[in-house]
């Protein structure tokens, strides 16, 4: 008899331990998924205010590489943001004009939630190793989430 | 902003990260945030309104100090209470990574969650052991913020994941207008010292044999010391006839921090090593007074790589003789010094960092709800 009970602890105890790497598992993906979205929504922004900028002060490149960066098809878009970047350390920044003032605060904003999303995906991406969980299948549900890898795209700020 | 900020040490005794924590919440309130901060602390003694005391601490050794922690089944379930009542949209907490309040916090929280990391302890054998449950501690963090550079690089080369670089803050405006102590700093000039000068590395012998070759030349150089201690550990090694020129305060509080600062010529922090931040330089700075600082990593990159403040090589008791001596004489080279200091230190006000960290909060409630929230206010 006793070893039913034994039988059935152990049951409940495995049991336990799948259902919460099956919810672990879902919640780090989760998490990858919506900071993949808030960087989206920063990265837009940015670009929009670099577009704003360009028109502002007459600068043609920096107008176009705002506008291929909001344009970029998902597989190109880390070298469009990169090449924004590069844009946007070109041009001498002044603290007064706040069209200046808006690409400096946007670009910081994607600096912070891309360092945010970087460390989600690390978190789902080492879950995702765990043998258990790739013999169980257990991401199948979830497509395999990406770093965004571009350069640090924090500016200097404007100086006097 | 609703936030909540768990303190993991005690708010009964002394300390950085006490200090940091009740600085920042008082900033956020000027802010026109509201703030909740658990902390261990006793409920019979006073405390700022916005603290709510999760009982007794009990002292724990840890990093070669003894930290006041709570931990266990009646603080888990204070803190949840206190997680469930706050209904915050952020949860703040420091030093996640020992045993303590903090920890309690990250297991409980639902919504978003920030860290920030004070110490830069370095790689143990514990650390490693416990990697796979700090491993699920930090993927329940969103927004990691570190205090320094070293505690950074601890983070990425030890915990895997970036992390925020925002100073420690100061209160400009308290060190700025706090009055010298009476009769400070005389006419013969006045060097200052802050600090556990018993611990090898805050190298405070350095300073001792540097002022002992100044004051043979110098009759009315005073040294200011202030810090736990016993006196007699302090004058020892110190000629006799030298001794009366040390002038001894014993642990001070915060207001007399500030006021000893403002009571001295120069301020010397001769370390030889350890120092993660320099919370003392910017109180120095900010108090206006020139500083000289051992060439550590941590001070020079304060120090606007010697702009603001003079730099010696660390552990050179000559060569901080020899500053020292030049500085002495030089009262505008010191007030030049003392401007660009203040220039430096404007940027460790605490408005100016509160303000990184509530951005590092709109980043984490973002990325944890996939929405962009709106203006924040504006850092220039």
């Amino acid at each position: 008899m006793w070893w039913l009970v034994g039988v059935v602890g152990v049951i409940v105890l495995v049991a336990t331990y799948l259902t919460w790497t099956a919810s672990r598992v879902d919640r780090l993906h989760t998490r990858a998924a919506t900071s993949a979205r808030a960087l989206d929504a920063h990265l837009v922004r940015r670009a929009a205010a670099a577009a704003v900028l360009a028109e502002e002060a007459a600068i043609p490149d920096l107008y176009a590489a705002a506008r291929s960066a909001l344009d970029a098809d998902p597989d190109e878009r880390e070298a469009a943001e990169n090449d924004l970047t590069r844009q946007l350390r070109k041009i001498s920044l002044s603290a007064e004009d706040p069209a200046t003032a808006g690409v400096v605060g946007a670009s910081r904003r994607v600096g912070l939630t891309r360092q945010v999303h970087n460390d989600m995906v690390r978190d789902a991406l080492a879950v995702r190793r765990r043998p258990l969980v790739r013999l169980l299948g257990l991401t199948r549900r979830h497509p395999r989430p990406a770093y965004f890898d571009v350069d640090d795209p924090t500016l200097d700020p404007p100086s006097g | 902003m609703r936030v909540g900020i768990v303190c993991p040490y005690s708010l009964d005794v002394p300390g950085g990260v006490q200090n940091h924590v009740r600085d920042l919440a008082g900033t956020l309130i000027g802010m026109g945030h509201e703030v909740s901060v658990l902390a261990p602390a006793d409920e019979d003694a006073t405390h700022p309104p916005f603290v709510v005391p999760a009982g007794r601490a009990v002292p724990v050794r840890y990093n070669g100090s003894v930290a006041r922690l709570s931990f266990g089944p009646i603080s888990a379930a204070r803190v949840r209470r206190w997680i469930e009542h706050g209904d915050f949209d952020v949860l703040h907490v420091h030093e996640p990574g020992t045993p303590s309040l903090s920890l309690l916090a990250v297991m409980s929280a639902r919504g978003p969650v920030v860290a920030t990391f004070h110490t830069a302890m370095p790689r143990s054998r514990a650390m490693a052991v416990a990697q796979g449950i700090l491993q699920l501690v930090l993927e329940r963090i969103s927004g990691r913020i570190a205090v320094s550079a070293l505690a950074r690089k601890v983070q990425v080369e030890h915990l895997g994941g970036g992390a925020v670089e925002i100073p420690n803050g100061v209160s400009v405006a308290r060190f700025a207008t706090a009055s010298p102590l009476p009769g400070w700093p005389g006419e013969g000039g006045t060097i200052g010292f802050l600090g556990r000068f018993t611990e090898p590395r805050k190298g405070f012998p350095v300073l001792v044999s540097a002022f002992v070759a100044l004051a043979a030349t110098r009759p009315k150089l005073r040294l200011l010391v202030a810090g736990p201690g016993d006196p007699s550990d302090l004058l020892a090694g110190v000629p006799a006839a030298i001794r009366a020129r040390i002038e001894f305060l014993g642990l001070v509080s915060e207001e007399m921090k500030a006021r000893m600062l403002r009571s001295v010529d120069v301020y010397v922090a001769p370390n030889t090593g350890g120092e993660s931040f320099g919370m003392i330089l910017t109180e120095a700075m900010a108090a206006g007074t020139p500083v000289v600082a051992s060439d550590l990593d941590a001070f020079r990159r304060v120090l606007d790589g010697g702009e603001a403040g003079v730099l010696f090589p660390t552990g050179d008791a000559d060569a901080l003789g020899a500053v020292l001596g030049r500085l002495l004489d030089d009262p505008d080279r010191r007030a030049a010094l003392a401007g660009r200091a203040s220039q430096v230190v404007a940027g460790y006000d605490w408005p100016v960092v509160a303000a990184r960290v509530v951005e590092v909060y709109a980043t984490a409630i973002e990325a944890t709800e996939g929405i962009v929230l709106d203006e924040l206010p504006d850092l220039g």
